[in-house]
């Protein structure tokens, strides 16, 4: 029933403390729980897909090069590596089509536990101190559950969105902060081979506007 | 009492001077800001970042009282905090030549968590001197923590854009304590300010990128957050911290020794530290012509190598924000 674990944590304080203090009104307590399932849409969000696998790679070193005159991403592919890779994937089962690297997300598994760890935490004290304050939750904070409801629901839209343009573009802002974050980015682009390169040569193409992409 | 030419003159509080005066300035370093963000962002930090600081370590000089008292533990835990918390900042700021990526990110988690935690901690001792309920204080502190670790860059960032509001805090807070009759003015006044933010977005949101073929350019425009909101016109982003920093300055210079004649730079004698039986004057005074004399390097750093002098200025000014939050949670 409880599949994130910051509603579970707050349920089961709520629940503890409510027993513990039989003279809390029934009101907060309604209050908080509504407030706690809303957040759990959230959590709900960004549940990982389990048919993404793990794919097997090929060792090869790539150059990758930003060059203002360029005008649209190229990946070079040697000749001579083009053989051996074309051998290497008939080596590789059926050369299925899932070499995609495994969706990333902005987060570290770290940081997802460390922060969701923090956030049950801090709805636990939350509730606590709620329960124990003895104001009665006025028209004020009725409106803000309200809101703060209407806002976890909308994190399920946004929990599925996609990378932002920057990050569906190959071209030299790839490499900013901006799209570090998302680890991962993808883009339209030519595939060359020639016995001019040694490595495989990735051009990227700087300072375009992304309107004119 | 009023003279006989007085009676059906309409008087002018001083209140109303500061909303009109307030506003005034708003609404013309808006254009200004908007207009030139790169230029004023330059003019302004040259101008009073050093000596903003020089304030604001007098400000706070005034308010600590030479016997801690029951407080001790308090201040301990705040001078520590800053000190240690800004050496830890400073070495992983030069370390890796960029605040939250590269090798660092994990340990730039941890500060944030140590900052929150001190910040935690400092309400948790502040509340046990007082009467009133803290409790809010711990959730508060836990959901920050978790929003450092879920988004540390936005973290950064909204720092960025929180650290001017501080000072609008603490005028906020000393308005209430010695110059009362300007609360409601003071209110109207911090009222316009997000009026005059959104004004700036709708003017100017249209406008190009800046240039950022030099590496000032560049550093300009990423201190104010353009590689981590690069959908939004650096333009306005530039243009929106310039406008909350001149606003802090305004602040720290003018404002709050306006209301707080003990924050008035040459009043020494109302520092405790400094005029105090007990006191530490020759330390203070050594202290404080050190200040004075950092804000004249600054000035001189500025203008022999303007980028350098910037870059080093905002790493050692984590100090000074670090330090606000003791004074300002004990005002609260």
């Amino acid at each position: 029933m409880f599949k994130s674990p910051c509603v579970l944590f707050g349920v089961i304080a709520c629940i503890i403390h409510q027993i513990s203090l039989s003279e809390v009104p029934m009101k907060k307590t309604l209050l908080i729980v509504v407030l706690l399932a809303a957040a759990s849409s959230a959590a709900l969000a960004n549940i990982a897909d389990p048919s993404i696998g793990k794919s097997k790679s090929i060792d090869t070193r790539l150059h990758i090069s930003i060059d203002s005159k360029a005008k649209e991403a190229k990946l070079i592919i040697p000749r001579s590596q083009l053989r051996q890779l074309r051998a290497e994937l008939d080596a590789i089962d059926g050369g299925s089509d899932n070499t995609a690297v495994a969706a990333g997300t902005s987060l570290s598994g770290t940081q997802t536990i460390v922060s969701g760890a923090l956030l049950s935490v801090a709805f636990i004290f939350a509730g606590l101190w709620f329960m124990r304050s003895g104001s009665k939750p006025g028209a004020a904070a009725v409106a803000g559950a309200g809101l703060l409801t209407l806002a976890s629901v909308a994190t399920i839209v946004y929990g599925n969105a996609g990378p932002p343009p920057e990050a569906r573009v190959i071209n030299g802002k790839m490499f900013t902060q901006s799209v570090h974050m998302y680890k991962q980015g993808s883009g339209p682009i030519k595939l060359e081979v020639s016995d001019k390169v040694d490595t495989p040569e990735l051009i990227v193409p700087d300072n375009v506007k992304l309107s004119e992409e | 009492m009023l003279r006989a030419e007085d009676i059906g003159r309409p008087t002018v509080s001083s209140a109303t001077v500061l909303v009109f005066a307030f506003v005034s300035c708003c609404a013309l370093a808006a254009v200004v800001i908007g207009s030139f963000p790169l230029q004023l962002s330059i003019v302004t930090i040259f101008l009073f970042a050093g000596v903003h600081n020089l304030m604001e370590f007098r400000y706070f000089a005034a308010r600590m009282p030479v016997r801690w008292g029951k407080s001790r533990v308090f201040y301990s835990v705040a001078i520590a905090g800053v000190v240690a918390l800004t050496s830890a900042y400073l070495a992983l700021y030069f370390a890796n030549d960029n605040w939250l990526w590269d090798s660092g990110v994990y340990l730039s988690l941890a500060w944030n968590t140590s900052f929150i935690a001190w910040i935690g901690a400092l309400f948790y001792l502040r509340g046990k001197q007082t009467s009133r309920d803290w409790g809010w204080a711990v959730p508060l502190v836990l959901f920050l923590a978790a929003a450092a670790w879920a988004s540390p860059q936005y973290w950064s960032l909204s720092l960025v854009y929180l650290h001017p509001l501080i000072a609008m805090w603490f005028l906020e807070r000393q308005i209430r304590r010695t110059k009362r009759e300007w609360l409601r003015a003071y209110h109207v006044c911090l009222a316009s300010i997000p009026v005059f933010v959104i004004l700036i977005w709708l003017a100017f949101a249209g406008r190009a990128n800046l240039p950022d073929e030099t590496r000032l350019f560049w550093r300009i425009a990423q201190h104010a957050g353009s590689e981590m909101l690069p959908g939004i016109s650096n333009h306005i982003l530039v243009a929106t911290h310039v406008f909350l920093e001149s606003i802090h300055y305004f602040v720290w210079l003018l404002l709050i020794p306006l209301v707080d004649r003990r924050a008035i730079p040459w009043r020494l004698n109302d520092v405790p530290m400094f005029s105090s039986a007990n006191g530490i004057p020759k330390i203070f005074a050594a202290f404080l012509v050190l200040s004075v004399g950092i804000v004249f390097l600054l000035w001189f750093g500025f203008a022999v190598d303007y980028t350098t002098t910037r870059d080093i200025y905002f790493a050692f000014a984590i100090g000074h924000v670090l330090a606000e939050f003791p004074f300002l949670i004990k005002m609260l």
